[in-house]
C-alpha cells in the first residue's frame, strides 16, 4: 500500500508539469498572448511613444518580451525547491536549494500567495458550510427515499429535489436577492457582503438589551451567508439523493440481505449496518470530487453576493491572461484534484476489504 | 465489532468540533478587541504628540493662525507673466463656509457609496483602478484645482503662483541650434548647454500651515520628494512617468516655495503641475522603492479625509473601504464623519440596496433611470440629477482610410460626409439612450471650451447623402437597393464592435438598418475585446469600428488625429492625415496662454468636422440618484459640486458609531 501511495505521489509531478503546459500554451496562444489585455489597457490619455515605454517596462519587468517556453521554463524554476536563484534583475544565479515562489501577478502588481490568502478563506467558509448541508440532505433523503421506495416521500422528493436542480444558480440568486432582501417584499437577509455596517462596533454575542434584541458580530456574519449557501446548496440535493438511493436500492435486493433478514437482523440494522456500508463505494466516487470543488469556488455566487473568492480570482486571471495567477491557480487546482484521486484510491481499500493495491 | 465507530465516538467528535470552533470564535475575537486597542492606541499617541507640538508653539510663542480658519492670507505678491496671475478670490473654502451659515447645517452621518470591486491597493503612484483613485482623491490633495463653476485653475495647497513664459526665447535658440546643428556634426545634446533658455517654469507659493492628517506642516521639500518620488525608475509607476516627463525638475525655492521647470512649452503644463497630489515625505520616505511597489495601502496627505489606519490597509473580500475625517485638517472640515465604499458587484443587487436605503449614491442606465423614476416610493426618498459632463467622453465609428497598403473607399472624405448623414444619430440618442446622450459635432465635450459653439452636428439628411455618393460613383446601377461602383462593387462594409455590450449592440443594428436604407450594406460584426485591438490597433485589418473615448475638459487630439501617430500602435488607427489639422494640433500644444489656444482648439474641430475621420454619435448624460437625506448636492459646471459641501441635517441623521 505505502509503496503504490508513493509511485502515485511521484507521479503527480510528471503529470502536474503537463497540465501546468497545456493551459500555458492555450494562454500563449489565445489573441493578445500572455498578458495582452492587461497591456492594451494601459493606453489610456497616454500618445503612442510614451505608451510604448511603459509598455516596453512591463513587458521587461515580467519577462513577456521572451519567447512564450523560455517564460513557461522561468516560472518551472521559479516555484520549484531546486533550480537557479533568479536575481532581482532578472538574470539567473546560482544552482541550488531556494525558495519555491508563486510570482507576482501580471494585472495586479501583487504577490499571487497574497491574492490566494485573501480568495481561500472566503471559499473556504462557504464550502465549509455547505458542502455538509449538501450531504447530509442528499445522503439522508436518498437512504428515506430507497427505504419507503415507491411511496410518497420517495416522489415527492424526487421531484422537489430535480426541480431545484434545473433552477439555474444566476437566476435564482438574483430572485433570492430581489425577494427575500428587498424593502419592496421581504426584507429579511441583507443584499451584499459579509457584514453590516457597523460590525466593527458590534458586541461578538448576539444579546437583549432595553432596546431590543441586538444580533452581535457573529450572528451577523451568520446572516449574512444565509443566501450565498443556499444558493451553493439548493442544486447538489438532486445528484446525491439520487444516487444513494439507487446504490442502496441496488445492495436491497442482495442476497446477503436477504440472508441478514432471513435470521432475525432487525430492519435499522439491516439498513445501517449492512446496505449502508456497501453501498459507500459510490458515494467515496463522488466524494473525491469534494475537495477540489471546496477550493475552486464558484463564479456566480460570488458575483451575485459580491463576496469575492477562488472562483472569481481564477475567471479574472483568464481573462486578463495573467500568467503567474494562472498557472498558480491551475498548479493548485490541478495538485488538489490529483491529491483527492489518489485519497479515493485508498478509501476504496479502506471501505472494501477486496479492493487491494498489492 | 470492538473498531466499530459508535454513538460514543460520534458524540466525543462532535464535542471536540464544537470546542475547536469555540476556540477559533474567541481567537477571532480576541483579534477584534486587538484592532480596537490598536486603534486608541494610535489616538493617544497622536494627541500626545499634538499637545506637544502644541506646547512648543506657546512657549516661542508663535501660534499661526490656521489660514482655513483666519482670514484669506492668499492673494499676497502677484507676478507678471501672461496668464500667471492666481484669481484674486484664493479661499479655496469659500463655497463650504458659505453652505455652514446654512440653519440646518450640521457635521455628522456617513456617506455610503459602491464600488464593484475591492481595490487591489490604495499606495497611490503604483495603484491602477479607478476605485483606488477614486479614494486617493479624499485623501490627497494637489496644489490647484478647478472652481467647479469658472472651471478655473484656483489655489489650494498652493497659495498663488507665478509663470515665467519664455518661449520665445527658446524658440529662437532653438532655431540658431538647428541652424548650428545642420552646420556641425549632429548636435551635441543640448539640454546640457547652461546657455539654453528654460522655457516655461512656474513657481508656487505654498499656503503656511497646511498639514498633513498626522500633524507635520507640508512644505517645498514635500513636493519636491513627491516629483523625485515618482521619476525615481525603481517606483513601479511607468504611466505616472510618462505622463509628468515634460517637467525638467522640481526646485524648492525657500520652505514655502517650489519652481517647477519645463523641458518645452507645453499647453497642459500647469495642470501637469497643478493636480499633482502632493506626498508626505516623512512618511513615504521611511519605505525602499521595492517595499512600496509591494505595499497594498500606505495613503497619506494632507486631504479632508484620512484612511484610519494610514500604513497597514489590506483588501478583504466582504469587507467595506472607509475613510474618516481628518480632524486636523487645514481647511474647513467636510460634513460627513466617514465615507464608506460597499463592495456590491451584482447590478441588480447595487439596485436593490439603493431601493432599501442602504446607499446613498446610484449612477443609473437610462432604463432603470426611467423606471426609478416612475416608483413613488424611490420619488419620495431620494433626489436625482440628470446633466452633461464636461469630462464625458463621446462614442464614435471610425472609418479606416488605409488597408493593407491601399486606400479604401472611405479615404474619400465625400463617403464619410455621406455615410454620417445617413446615420439618424438624434434617433440613436431618442431611441436606444432614450434621449439621455447629445449628439456630439467632434472630439471635444460641447461644455469644453475647446469645443467651438457655431459647429453644428451634421443633419441627417439621405437626399444630400445620395448626391455625393453620386459624384464619387456610387449609384443603384442593377436596381437591387444597393448602391455600386461603375465597376459592380457594391457599397458594402463590416462594422467591428466590442462584443458583449448591449448598448454598442442595439446601437449598430440601429445603424446598419439606417444605412441600409440609404442603399448601404453593412454587416456588424461584434469581436472579443483583445481581439478587436489587435485588429484596430496592430493590424489595421478592419473597415469600420465602432468604440469610445474618454474624456478631460481639456483633451489632446494629437494622439488621435494628429499623422504622426498612424503607424501601429498608435491610436490614428484610422490613418487620418491632414498637413494643415497637423500643424494645428503641434501650435495649440506648444501655445501655453489660453486666450490664444482656444481659437486654435476651434478651428482643429471645424477640420475635424468637415473631414469627418469618424462619425461622432454622442455623448451620454450623467444619470444619478442620491438619498434624499443630503443636503445641498448641487449642480456645477463641472457636474456636481465636491462632497465636502454636502451635508446631513441632525434630525435626518442615519449612522454613527
Amino acid at each position: 500500500m505505502l509503496t503504490y501511495i508513493i509511485r502515485r505521489l511521484l507521479l503527480l509531478i510528471p503529470t502536474l508539469l503537463g497540465i501546468t503546459l497545456l493551459v500555458f500554451l492555450v494562454m500563449a496562444m489565445a489573441p493578445g498572448g500572455i498578458g495582452g489585455p492587461m497591456l492594451d489597457e494601459l493606453g489610456g490619455q497616454l500618445q503612442t511613444a510614451q505608451m510604448q515605454r511603459v509598455r516596453a517596462y512591463y513587458e521587461q519587468r515580467y519577462g513577456l518580451d521572451k519567447p512564450a517556453l523560455v517564460q513557461y521554463a522561468r516560472w518551472i524554476n521559479q516555484i520549484s525547491p531546486v533550480g537557479f536563484e533568479v536575481m532581482p534583475d532578472g538574470s539567473l544565479g546560482e544552482w541550488g536549494f531556494k525558495r519555491p515562489d508563486l510570482g507576482m501577478s501580471l494585472t495586479r502588481h501583487r504577490p499571487v500567495i497574497d491574492l490566494i490568502a485573501e480568495a481561500l478563506p472566503i471559499t473556504l467558509l462557504l464550502n465549509l458550510i455547505s458542502v455538509p448541508i449538501v450531504y447530509s440532505v442528499g445522503i439522508l433523503s436518498g437512504m428515506l427515499a430507497a427505504r419507503y421506495r415507491g411511496q410518497w416521500f420517495d416522489v415527492s422528493s424526487g421531484v422537489a429535489f430535480l426541480a431545484l436542480w434545473s433552477v439555474p444558480t444566476i437566476w435564482a440568486g438574483v430572485m433570492l436577492i430581489g425577494l427575500l432582501a428587498n424593502k419592496q417584499y421581504i426584507q429579511l437577509f441583507p443584499t451584499a457582503g459579509l457584514h453590516s455596517m457597523l460590525a466593527d462596533s458590534m458586541p461578538f454575542l448576539p444579546r437583549w438589551t432595553e432596546s431590543g434584541f441586538e444580533p452581535g458580530w457573529l450572528l451577523d456574519a451568520l446572516w449574512h451567508l444565509v443566501l450565498p449557501v443556499t444558493c451553493l446548496s439548493y442544486a447538489g440535493f438532486a445528484f446525491l439523493s439520487k444516487l444513494t438511493r439507487s446504490s442502496i436500492l441496488e445492495n436491497l435486493s442482495a442476497d446477503y440481505v436477504r440472508t441478514a433478514r432471513a435470521k432475525g437482523v432487525g430492519e435499522r440494522d439491516v439498513l445501517l449496518r449492512h446496505v449502508f456500508r456497501n453501498s459507500l463505494l459510490a458515494l467515496i466516487t463522488v466524494a473525491a470530487g469534494i475537495l477540489p470543488s471546496l477550493l475552486a469556488g464558484s463564479v456566480i455566487v460570488e458575483t451575485i453576493f459580491s463576496i469575492p473568492g477562488m472562483g472569481r480570482l481564477g475567471v479574472q486571471a483568464v481573462q486578463y491572461r495573467d500568467r503567474e495567477l494562472v498557472l498558480a491557480v491551475t498548479l493548485i487546482a490541478g495538485f488538489i484534484g490529483l491529491v483527492s484521486e489518489l485519497l479515493r484510491d485508498v478509501c476504496y481499500a479502506i471501505a472494501d476489504p477486496r479492493v487491494s493495491y498489492e | 465489532m470492538d473498531n466499530r465507530f459508535g454513538f460514543k465516538d460520534l458524540v466525543f467528535t462532535l464535542l471536540l468540533a464544537v470546542f475547536i470552533i469555540s476556540v477559533w470564535l474567541a481567537m477571532k475575537q480576541m483579534d477584534r478587541h486587538g484592532d480596537v486597542l490598536r486603534s486608541i492606541d494610535q489616538k493617544l499617541t497622536d494627541q500626545t504628540r499634538d499637545l506637544a507640538r502644541l506646547r512648543r508653539l506657546l512657549d516661542q510663542g508663535s501660534l499661526a493662525l490656521s489660514p482655513g480658519h483666519g482670514s484669506n492670507p492668499g492673494s499676497a505678491t502677484q507676478g507678471s507673466g501672461d496668464q500667471g496671475e492666481s484669481p484674486a478670490q484664493a479661499d479655496p473654502f469659500a463655497r463650504i463656509r458659505a453652505v455652514q451659515q446654512n440653519p440646518d447645517y450640521a457635521l455628522g452621518d456617513f456617506y455610503v457609496d459602491v464600488f464593484a470591486v475591492v481595490p487591489d491597493r490604495l499606495t497611490p503612484l503604483v495603484s491602477s483602478d479607478v476605485y483606488a483613485s477614486t479614494v486617493q482623491g479624499y485623501v490627497l490633495e494637489s496644489l490647484a484645482q478647478r472652481d467647479p463653476e469658472t472651471l478655473e485653475w484656483q489655489p489650494l495647497i498652493a497659495s498663488d503662483w507665478t509663470i515665467e513664459d519664455n518661449t520665445d526665447a527658446w524658440r529662437a535658440y532653438m532655431q540658431r541650434q538647428e541652424a548650428e546643428g545642420a552646420a556641425t556634426a549632429p548636435a551635441a545634446d543640448a539640454a546640457d548647454d547652461p546657455e539654453r533658455p528654460i522655457p516655461l517654469a512656474i513657481t508656487f507659493r505654498l499656503r503656511p500651515g497646511v498639514v498633513f492628517s498626522d500633524g507635520e506642516p507640508l512644505t517645498a521639500d514635500d513636493v519636491v520628494f513627491t516629483f523625485d518620488w515618482i521619476m525615481n525608475p525603481e517606483v513601479e509607476a511607468p504611466r505616472e512617468r510618462a505622463y509628468y516627463e515634460k517637467i525638467l525638475r522640481v526646485e524648492k525655492v525657500d520652505e514655502l516655495a517650489v519652481r517647477f521647470v519645463f523641458k518645452e512649452p507645453y499647453y497642459q503644463a500647469f495642470e501637469l503641475a497643478a493636480v499633482m497630489p502632493i506626498l508626505p515625505e516623512h512618511f513615504y520616505s521611511r519605505w525602499t522603492p521595492q517595499e512600496f511597489n509591494q505595499s497594498t495601502g500606505l495613503l497619506m496627505g494632507s486631504g479632508p479625509y484620512r484612511l484610519e489606519d494610514p500604513e497597514g490597509w489590506r483588501p478583504e473580500p466582504g469587507k467595506n473601504i472607509e475613510l474618516v475625517r481628518n480632524e486636523r485638517y487645514w481647511g474647513e472640515p467636510p460634513a460627513f464623519d466617514r465615507l464608506v465604499w460597499r463592495i456590491i458587484e451584482n447590478d441588480a443587487a447595487r439596485l436593490t440596496t439603493f431601493r432599501n436605503g442602504d446607499i446613498d449614491e446610484f449612477p443609473a442606465q437610462p432604463e432603470q433611470y426611467q423606471m426609478l423614476l416612475k416608483d413613488p416610493d424611490v420619488q419620495s426618498r431620494t433626489q436625482h440629477f440628470e446633466f452633461q459632463s464636461p469630462t464625458a467622453g463621446y462614442l464614435y465609428i471610425g472609418w479606416n482610410q488605409l488597408r493593407s497598403g491601399k486606400p479604401t473607399i472611405f479615404a474619400d472624405r465625400r463617403v464619410r460626409q455621406a455615410l454620417t448623414m445617413l446615420i439618424d444619430r438624434q434617433r440613436i440618442v431618442d431611441e436606444v439612450m432614450l434621449g439621455y446622450a447629445q449628439v456630439v459635432s467632434g472630439p471635444f465635450n460641447p461644455l469644453s471650451p475647446q469645443s467651438d459653439p457655431s459647429v453644428e452636428p451634421w443633419p441627417y439628411d439621405p437626399t444630400r447623402a445620395a448626391a455625393l455618393l453620386k459624384e464619387v460613383g456610387f449609384e443603384d446601377r442593377n436596381r437591387d437597393g444597393v448602391l455600386e461602383l461603375p465597376d459592380g462593387r457594391p457599397l458594402r462594409f463590416e462594422l467591428n464592435y466590442p462584443a458583449g455590450s448591449e448598448v454598442f449592440e442595439r446601437i449598430v443594428l440601429f445603424i446598419k438598418d439606417t444605412l441600409a436604407r440609404g442603399g448601404v450594406v453593412m454587416d456588424p460584426k461584434p469581436l472579443e475585446w483583445s481581439v478587436l485591438l489587435q485588429r484596430v490597433k496592430d493590424d489595421r485589418n478592419y473597415d469600420a469600428v465602432s468604440l469610445g473615448w474618454s474624456g478631460t475638459i481639456e483633451s489632446d487630439p494629437y494622439q488621435i488625429f494628429h499623422s504622426s501617430q498612424i503607424p501601429a500602435p498608435g491610436d490614428n488607427s484610422t490613418s487620418y492625415a491632414n498637413p494643415q489639422l497637423d500643424a494645428l494640433i503641434e501650435q495649440a500644444r506648444m501655445t501655453v496662454n489660453e486666450e490664444e489656444r482656444m481659437p486654435l482648439w476651434h478651428q482643429v474641430h471645424r477640420i475635424l468636422h468637415e473631414d469627418q475621420p469618424y462619425t461622432f454619435l454622442f455623448t451620454r448624460k450623467t444619470l444619478v440618484f442620491f438619498d434624499g437625506r443630503i443636503k445641498n448636492i448641487q449642480r456645477t459646471r463641472l457636474g456636481l459640486n465636491p462632497l465636502q459641501e454636502w451635508y446631513v441635517p441632525q434630525e435626518q441623521r442615519k449612522w454613527s458609531r
